[in-house]
């Protein structure tokens, strides 16, 4: 069971981002129902109905998530409690993010059901009361609940925090759902303007909200680079001026509108397609941030600029690897061997798949990474290049996909020395490491991916549909390298590999939204995105080549 | 389907990565005795000092000990010790009667935001301190 404490904190923060994501999809839709929706459908003609019935449903939906992840938060956290304490359930049931996480079940139901009321009174009482609880126990489940000092007005801040991002964010599925439904100018202008209005609001809250808890749980400069948290909350506040950067884009698409009745009106959709992208990405990223301890509690090992400099400082990549024989569990296995020869009995394993432990690591072992990551890097740069250049017109780079298969090959051996092809482990027992199940269900992606690019261009298939899965997925990756791995009380080295992986995880981000806006926008717009995805590779690559773990 | 070269360097990312580690949210800011110190035998007051109030109901510290040296792994006896809330809420505190030896306080704290950390401090208990 305590393994399960380890490894139960990945799980946690994927369950905790898509509770954030339900949660503010749930609240914005009531928020656009009671503004937007409801009082402007008679402005809207026989769309009107249309945008009520949508925003219902998403409003619907967003609840119905919630539900379903705060059980499976409250039973993944009872789960451990029970398996840890030996308590029962009942006993975890009291405890206050229990009781907490109850009220948001709870309250997320009642709005399934009552979503679709329309009396005013009733639909005050039965929509927006249960939002507002919503809000106010999550708030509860936040760092502000369980502060020593200022619990209060941090209190106050996560909850401003959460209902901004609710109001701008959450709203936007329904506000994508209204301008699909109108066709006039004026419509476009009755739902432009009101949503802008209302995004407004939402920034206000944000911006207001974020600056108090940045002062009571960062403090200062140092602690924004130098700690784990505060490395998100920059990630985050990147994350943040790109959404400000397009909602900024729409604002001003609107007032064209406004002036010039034939302005395009395409880039308004397009633009809010990607803020949903963005902004629930930037709800994994709080999420991650919930589950490290705010910058302030940690004076000690934080990681100073000389640090972070030193370790970025582009050197040659280091294309010699080790020897095998001289990393830290090949080495431990033939000194097992070799005791196990002198008294004829049957040697113990180095390491144990599925235990759980995490082997110590030599130099060898951190050199052998890094070549890892820079001959990766290589790969990933001739790809990038290749499809530069055949975004450019050449012909013949359209066959750069084919690089994946050699990646791939590259990784299935390399990525795990302890197992099968260059260890000891045999292949189907190294599954039972979570670590190296990844692994090699990353390298079969790759191989897939690889095939099926390579098919794309080299036969010129041609599915309009099946073209937003590359975005979606990179976007997918992007966050879950942002979710991956933090410092365990601010372990210098953690944070410093860490620092590497967000620039990789942002690049990733961009890339995938770059290529939306390139299959959804036309002309100039999609132009320039089908430059900026392939770059962003680029850039991938050039990191990976620097990486370094020591 | 087009599928893009740089999902994959994204999940080549992700699978490069150094492993996933405990999430530590409630971290141990004090802890009486100390980390390694040397303390006399008899009752003594174990005491541990969070960032975060904590839900003292619902956590556990684990006595195990003594050992006859600090870098002796094996088990040992093993005690889980009652604790009691104290300060406002961030100190959990339990009381133990100890022989000499070196030992290892184990504890699993969830904070009242409904975080569960855990974490382990050392100390030894030596005659004439």
């Amino acid at each position: 069971m305590t393994l399960l404490v380890d490894l139960f904190g990945y799980l946690a923060i994927i369950i905790h981002g898509l509770t954030i994501v339900a949660q503010s999809m749930a609240v914005g839709g009531v928020v656009f129902l009671a503004c937007l929706a409801r009082p402007r459908a008679w402005l809207l003609g026989s769309a009107g109905e249309a945008i009520l019935s949508d925003t219902i449903r998403w409003t619907r939906i967003g609840a119905l998530g919630l539900a379903v992840a705060e059980a499976a938060r409250l039973g993944l956290d009872g789960a451990v409690l029970v398996g840890t304490l030996g308590i029962t359930p009942l006993d975890v049931l009291g405890a206050n993010f229990a009781e907490a996480g109850l009220a948001k079940l709870i309250a997320a139901l009642l709005l399934t059901l009552t979503v679709g009321i329309s009396r005013p009174r009733l639909a005050l009482a039965l929509q927006v009361l249960p939002a507002l609880a919503i809000l106010a126990a999550a708030t509860l489940t936040t760092h502000a609940a369980a502060r020593v000092d200022n619990r209060e007005i941090l209190l106050v801040a996560s909850f401003l925090h959460q209902a901004g991002a609710a109001i701008w964010i959450g709203g936007i599925p329904c506000f994508v759902a209204a301008l699909a439904r109108v066709t006039h100018r004026a419509e476009w202008l009755v739902i432009g303007e009101r949503f802008s209005a209302l995004s407004m609001i939402g920034v206000a809250c944000i911006a207001a909200s974020a600056g108090t808890l940045w002062w009571f749980y960062i403090g200062d400069v140092a602690g924004l680079y130098g700690t784990a948290y505060g490395v998100m909350t920059s990630t985050k506040a990147a994350l943040f001026l790109g959404l400000l950067g397009l909602g900024y884009g729409n604002f001003r698409a609107v007032r064209r509108l406004r002036a010039d009745p034939d302005a395009p009106v395409t880039r308004l959709k397009r633009f809010a397609e990607v803020e949903i992208g963005i902004g629930f990405t930037l709800f994994f990223a709080a999420a991650s941030l919930t589950s490290v301890p705010p910058a302030v509690d940690l004076g000690a090992d934080r990681v100073s600029l000389t640090e972070i400099a030193e370790r970025n400082m582009p050197r040659m990549p280091r294309l010699e690897s080790p020897d095998h024989d001289n990393l830290t569990l090949p080495a431990l296995q033939a000194r097992l061997d070799a005791e196990a020869a002198a008294g004829a009995a049957k040697p113990a394993q180095a390491f144990t798949p599925g235990s759980g432990e995490i082997p110590a690591r030599n130099a060898e072992d951190i050199a052998w990474s890094e070549y890892n990551h820079h001959w990766a890097g290589l790969f990933v740069v001739a790809i990038g290049l290749l499809a530069l250049l055949n975004r450019a017109g050449i012909g013949p780079a359209r066959h750069w996909p084919l690089l994946f298969l050699g990646l791939a090959g590259f990784l299935f051996v390399r990525s795990d020395p302890e197992a099968w092809p260059l260890g000891q482990i045999g292949f189907f027992e190294s599954l039972r490491d979570v670590e190296v199940l990844q692994h090699r269900f990353f390298v079969l992606l790759i191989v897939i991916f690889g095939l099926f690019e390579w098919r794309v261009r080299a036969t010129g298939w041609k599915n309009a549909g099946a073209a937003l899965v590359f975005p979606l997925i990179t976007a997918i990756g992007g966050a879950a390298l942002l979710t991956h791995s933090h410092a365990i009380a601010n372990i210098k080295d953690q944070l410093l590999i860490e620092l590497t992986h967000t620039p990789l995880a942002l690049a990733g981000i961009a890339a995938g939204w770059a290529r939306w806006l390139e299959i959804r926008l036309d002309g100039c717009g999609q132009r320039i995105a089908g430059w900026v995805w392939p770059a962003c590779f680029v850039l991938v690559g050039l990191i990976l080549l620097i990486y370094r773990e020591a | 389907m087009r599928i893009s070269s740089l999902t994959i360097a994204l999940v080549l990312a992700c699978a490069l990565a150094r492993p996933s580690v405990v999430q530590a949210h409630a971290i141990l800011m004090e802890s009486q005795p100390a980390a390694n110190a040397a303390v006399a035998p008899g009752a003594i007051a174990l005491s541990l000092r969070f960032n975060s109030r904590i839900d003292a109901e619902r956590s556990r510290v684990t006595l195990i000990g003594p050992r006859a040296q600090a870098s002796d792994t094996r088990a040992g006896a093993e005690a889980i010790l009652p604790i009691i809330a104290a300060g406002s809420g961030e100190i959990i505190v339990a009381t133990a009667t100890l022989a000499p030896g070196f030992y290892l306080l184990r504890w699993q704290v969830l904070a009242v935001d409904g975080h569960i950390t855990r974490g382990e401090t050392r100390f030894s208990v030596t005659p004439g301190k």
